[in-house]
């Protein structure tokens, strides 16, 4: 619903003038006198107008002449459209229900809406009231508004749901919908210490008094907050939020059949994991399920999707395959990860790269380049129109490398010197080991330093590439660099027992998939979701939905925020405190944005105008009348 | 309007306490001013001496005042005549209408007691006939000492009636009149026309000689309003909204037209007609009514 709202409300004052008009059309209808004549026989009729139609073209005229005097002030005070229903000079009491899952505890939600209740009666008579409900969003639910009875009516409608909880976003709707009039806030929430996001934003103006109704929850809450599967068994966790001693049973459904059933037993605060064994295939919808009466519900269920995840495309370039060695050791690398399933590595020699066309080139999550001296130039022209389209690319140097045809390859001079370093039992030094290829490395430590490299082709020194591991000597040995959309990394040395004893090192495993990992890192079709962060086309609830058609269809999951299930509450002042407030300069970008809307809406111009149509109707009424 | 005529402004006479003063200072003033007239001669009271100029009529030359001293004065001196009149005055209610400060009825009451004032002085009969639709006073003629006090009295108990049926009291009264004489009529004829003159031409059907003095109001000439009202007619309660500017000329038309209407019906039927605009001094009506006789005679 729209209200109109006024950019120079001061210039309404000029409506006042509507009363000149008037008082003239009283005071002539005032010196409307009868006058006795006695030769009114004489008298003629004709001429003279009938006195009704003359007084409905007086009242025509004055309308007209009303209307031009209000549409001339209206037009100075620049009216706009804005999004309340209520005077936007008019005070406002917002009421914020908190709808999260920390609402959802049996008959806490109905202690919410009786707050909210109160809150609604107890407004100021003269306060327009408006309705907001937050979880992970906040939603307008009644704009400001005289009618109580629709506020309480959408209170009544309100439920708990299973989303998290956004303060700061309340908040900022709240500002909203206050804008530059006085306001006053009335939050109804459990006080949920997680509502508190970091990353949000959102405030309220200075003066815009803050009422806080604290909402009590349960006194113990356990939540499903893990499954997975490990082979032929689902592992949970449950975990226990109370402070007293919780048992309950854990049920494993699988495709809405009970597989399998089990007691869990949890110290207070603290989680137990579940391992439970059932009959299930290789794909389907599972679900684990506890018995929790006193905490929150939507925690209960936990879902999972038992299909394995589907593999990711990588293709290596060697220069000849049929020298059995080019490329097996990064194969046979990323074979293993994910349990066999996770990478399908394509080996090609140049030639048969060449018949590939760019279409099945972009469909690989990554490329290594291994070899390019059977690479022809449409081959080139491929790989540099990947990586520069947004591909990723790993790119070795080692014999089977042509450095005077690189530039063609990766589109850019990657400052490589052709002639080859030797470098006798130099090992590798992660730079920064909280990278994500070497985060693997972190314990054990000094796993890199069982590499051993004999000979490598060395870098000049370029702007934008970031060294991610050198060798003992100095040199680097895996730089990071954006070449066009895509990203390059470039490992000094060979994959193929040629130039290094690398791949023969029990860490080229953990570094082949890691890197691997990280080239593809977005590319990978995610199963598992949390909300409220759930792909396009899924629905912002717990829950197993098919999404996607054809070969890129697959099962996904969406779980609720286990940080929701926190019995952890802050205290009303924390609560307080916690507010971000912006002082009245801060209006600034409210009446920015009703200058920008009046600037779009343009309404003083057709105020305007229709005065001027009321003039020259009333010039023309008014003639008629003379 | 200087000495003893600025009497005769209606306006002025008005101030004065009594209808008998009025009909006193009416006349003599007009009397007084008649002696620079040439309407001398008409009664058979002394009036003055002056001195013989050739020419003048010789059976007017007072012979004893030439005895006494041996110059010649011709003595003026009024008339005397047998005449009887009959006042009619309309007091319907558009009599009661006045722009200025008398209203017709007054202006007509004041002329009524001038003439009697006057018939009296000339020895002549007069009686006084009051009508609105129907005769509401009437005072017989006579020539009886103290009957001019009688019929100044009738004109002072005079009150507005109803509305005007000028035809109707003329036939009756025509009836009434047997002996030979003369009939004024005082009245603003806001009636129908033809009706009104039926009425008149009934008196000289029977040989008796009318003068008609239309009593008009100078509003009701010139239509001189300037805002828009509803006009109520005082007789009928008739009303008509109108816009001055817009009847004005159409109203005027009318009026004179009607006004011509009177002079020319009266002018060919042998009755003198005399408009009388009440801002005009009443010493127009008087010598209207003094030609008249003198033409009766």
């Amino acid at each position: 619903m729209f209200g109109i709202s006024f950019l120079s409300p001061l210039f309404l004052i000029g409506a006042l003038a509507a009363a000149v008009p008037i008082l003239l059309h009283l005071f002539h209808r005032k010196t409307d006198v009868v006058i006795d004549f006695p030769a009114v026989s004489l008298l003629t009729r004709a001429p003279v107008p009938h006195r009704r139609r003359r007084q409905l073209r007086e009242l025509i005229l004055l309308a007209l002449r009303i209307a031009a005097l209000v549409l001339l002030a209206v037009s100075f005070a620049r009216p706009y459209l804005a999004g309340a229903a209520a005077p936007a000079s008019a005070p406002v009491t917002v009421v914020v229900l908190d709808t999260s899952m920390s609402l959802s505890a049996p008959g806490q939600f109905a202690r919410a809406q009786q707050a909210a209740w109160q809150a609604v009666a107890s407004a100021p008579a003269a306060d327009a009231v408006a309705l907001i409900t937050f979880s992970d969003a906040a939603t307008v639910v009644v704009p400001p508004t005289s009618d109580r009875n629709a506020v309480r009516s959408a209170v009544s409608a309100a439920t708990a749901g299973a989303g998290g909880t956004r303060y700061r976003t309340a908040l900022a709707s709240a500002s909203e919908v206050i804008g530059v009039r006085a306001g006053r806030v009335v939050i109804i929430t459990d006080l949920q210490q997680a509502g508190w996001e970091a990353n949000d934003a959102g405030g309220l103006l200075d003066g815009v008094a803050v009422r806080v109704v604290a909402v009590a929850g349960p006194t113990g809450n356990l939540a499903v907050t893990s499954a997975m599967r490990r082979d032929r068994s689902v592992m949970a966790t449950v975990q226990n939020y109370g402070p007293d001693e919780a048992r309950s049973l854990v049920t494993l459904m699988v495709d809405g059949q009970q597989a399998e059933q089990a007691t869990a037993t949890m110290a207070p605060f603290s989680a137990s994991g579940v391992e439970l064994r059932g009959t299930f295939g290789d794909a389907g919808a599972a679900q684990v399920v506890i018995e929790d009466t006193n905490g929150y519900q939507p925690d209960n269920v936990r879902f999972l999707a038992l299909d394995p995840s589907p593999a990711v495309a990588i293709t290596a370039v060697v220069a000849d395959p049929t020298g059995a060695v080019g490329g097996i050791y990064v194969e046979r690398a990323l074979a293993v990860a994910g349990g066999g399933g996770e990478f399908v590595v394509t080996v090609v020699d140049g030639r048969v790269l060449s018949k590939w066309t760019a279409s099945e080139l972009s469909r690989q999550a990554a490329v290594v380049i291994l070899g390019t001296r059977t690479l022809d130039r449409h081959g080139r022209e491929l790989l540099k129109t990947y990586l520069v389209g947004g591909g990723q690319v790993l790119l070795t140097l080692g014999p089977d490398v042509d450095p005077g045809t690189l530039t063609d390859v990766i589109g850019i001079d990657a400052g490589v010197m052709p002639a080859p370093v030797r470098s006798t039992d130099a090992t590798l030094v992660a730079t920064d080991s909280r990278h994500p290829i070497f985060r693997p490395f972190l314990l054990p430590s000094g796993a890199l330093g069982d590499v051993q490299v004999d000979q490598h082709r060395r870098l000049r020194d370029q702007a934008g590439r970031v060294v991610l591991a050198r060798l003992s000597g100095g040199d680097a040995a895996l730089t990071e660099q954006a070449v066009g959309q895509g990203r390059l990394l470039v490992f000094t040395s060979d994959f193929d027992n040629q130039w290094s004893r690398f791949p023969l090192q029990p860490s080229f495993v953990p570094f082949a998939v890691e890197t691997a990992r990280y080239l593809t890192r977005g590319r990978q079709q995610r199963r598992d979701f949390t909300l409220p962060d759930v792909p396009a086309g899924v629905p912002a609830a717990p829950g197993t939905v098919s999404s996607g058609e054809g070969v890129t269809a697959r099962r996904v999951v969406v779980n609720v925020d286990v940080r929701e299930s926190s019995l952890s509450a802050t205290s009303v002042d924390e609560f307080t405190n916690n507010i971000t407030r912006t002082n009245r300069a801060g209006d600034r970008a409210v009446v920015d944005g009703a200058r920008v809307a009046e600037e779009r809406q343009r309404w003083w111009q057709v105020g305007l105008l229709m005065m001027l149509v009321a003039l020259v109707g009333e010039a023309l009424v008014g003639r008629r009348a003379a | 309007m200087a000495g003893e005529a600025r009497y005769l402004d209606p306006a002025i006479v008005a101030r004065l306490a009594t209808i008998d003063l009025k009909a006193r200072t009416i006349v003599e003033g007009f009397l007084t001013g008649l002696h620079r007239s040439p309407y001398k001669g008409f009664s058979v009271e002394f009036a003055e001496y002056r001195q013989y100029l050739p020419g003048d009529d010789l059976a007017t030359l007072d012979w004893k005042v030439y005895a006494r001293s041996d110059r010649h004065f011709v003595k003026k001196h009024e008339e005397d005549t047998n005449l009887t009149c009959h006042l009619l005055l309309d007091v319907s209610g558009s009599m009661g209408y006045g722009s200025g400060p008398i209203t017709k009825l007054q202006y007509g009451s004041y002329l009524a007691g001038a003439l009697a004032y006057l018939m009296n002085r000339q020895r002549d009969a007069f009686g006084l006939i009051a009508f609105d639709n129907r005769i509401v006073s009437l005072v017989p003629a006579s020539a009886r000492t103290g009957h001019l006090r009688a019929v100044l009295l009738a004109l002072e108990r005079l009150k507005i009636g109803a509305g005007t049926n000028v035809a109707k009291p003329l036939r009756d009264l025509a009836a009434a009149v047997r002996k030979r004489g003369l009939v004024v009529l005082v009245s603003d004829l806001l009636d129908e026309p033809q009706s009104v003159l039926d009425g008149l031409k009934h008196f000289r059907y029977r040989g008796t000689d009318v003068v008609v003095f239309h009593v008009i109001d100078p509003y009701e000439l010139t239509f001189p309003f300037e805002q828009s009202a509803r006009f109520r007619d005082i007789e009928t309660a008739q009303e008509v909204m109108a816009v001055p500017s817009a009847v004005r000329q159409d109203y005027v038309e009318r009026m004179q037209a009607r006004i011509a209407h009177y002079k020319r019906e009266l002018g060919l039927a042998g009755i003198d007609y005399c408009l009388l605009d009440t801002s005009q001094p009443l010493e127009l009506g008087l010598m209207a009514y003094l030609m008249t006789r003198r033409r009766v005679l």
